[in-house]
């Protein structure tokens, strides 16, 4: 498989796959909503989409999760905490799916697997989050209107 | 021309087929929308970004994320969330599906799919509701500002 075909096929699957964990990011924001958007504001959403964005690797991913649920529980909010460790329990389960996805899609051979699969596990995780904050953000339209 | 390469061409010329005579079905309910965008504070640069984004992604997820977050910022409701207007739309984009999936079944009995035919079909549908909506949007606007 040359470069352009492996481009092609990863893009493609990455976007099946989008499409299909769609659902599931929904649930957890559902499971969480009565978080939403007090406990959990629209602002720390936000962060989290950026530090996905801008992250290289997918451990700076997790070292702002992990920072957050230890910012929670020195505040004593242990509701708070338990979203942001049930969040990197998510997460760090689409390291999984990467390596499904992976055996999927045969990797050029001068690449690097490990590299590989820490990108797309990456990637993956910045769809669950994008699917994430749309959902909290949707589900939680008018909340503080209704609560005034 | 290879056997494989025959049957490609035909399956592609049989999806475009199928896609346009469920396309044009679409039309009255999109305009029925649009009405409803008219009555909102949305402008054409707004739904126009809508149609751009589906026409360029590859994923369903991005049209509805992107609706989704419209919605759940507008706290004012009188954009996307006036009415329920984004929410029905988000619920037309998800019954689009099975119109993909009656495409894709139909199809499948003349030729071999990919297993992600049905996906790739339901952006087409998506794309073309999109399409009708933003021009009937348009229409209208310019109508009522006469």
């Amino acid at each position: 498989m040359n470069d352009l075909e492996y481009r092609l096929m990863r893009k493609q699957q990455i976007a099946a796959w989008s499409d299909r964990w769609q659902s599931e990011a929904a649930r957890f924001a559902d499971g969480h909503r009565d978080l939403l958007p007090r406990r959990i504001t629209n602002a720390q959403l936000y962060g989290l989409g950026n530090v996905v964005r801008s992250a290289r690797r997918y451990a700076d991913v997790e070292r702002f999760i992990k920072h957050q649920a230890a910012k929670a529980e020195r505040a004593g909010r242990l509701d708070v905490q338990g979203y942001w460790n049930d969040l990197e329990t998510a997460l760090g389960k689409l390291r999984g799916e990467a390596q499904v996805l992976l055996k999927n899609i045969p990797l050029p051979v001068e690449a690097d697997s490990k590299q590989a699969l820490d990108a797309l596990h990456r990637e993956l995780a910045g769809l669950y989050v994008q699917h994430l904050i749309a959902h909290s953000l949707y589900s939680t339209t008018g909340k503080d209107r209704e609560r005034q | 021309m290879s056997k494989p390469a025959f049957q490609d061409m035909a399956l592609r010329v049989a999806l475009d087929r199928d896609v346009a005579r469920t396309s044009d079905g679409y039309d009255k309910r999109a305009q029925e929308y649009a009405s409803r965008l008219t009555g909102t504070r949305l402008d054409k640069t707004q739904v126009r970004g809508l149609e751009s984004l589906a026409c360029t992604t590859d994923k369903v997820s991005d049209i509805t994320d992107w609706l989704k977050l419209r919605v759940g910022r507008d706290s004012g409701r009188d954009r996307w969330a006036k009415d329920g207007v984004g929410r029905d739309l988000l619920s037309e984009f998800d019954g689009l599906r099975n119109d993909a999936q009656k495409i894709v079944a139909a199809l499948s009995k003349t030729y071999s799919l990919d297993t992600d035919q049905e996906r790739q079909v339901h952006l087409r549908l998506c794309r073309e509701f999109l399409k009708h909506l933003a021009a009937h949007f348009e229409y209208l606007q310019a109508e009522h500002r006469r």
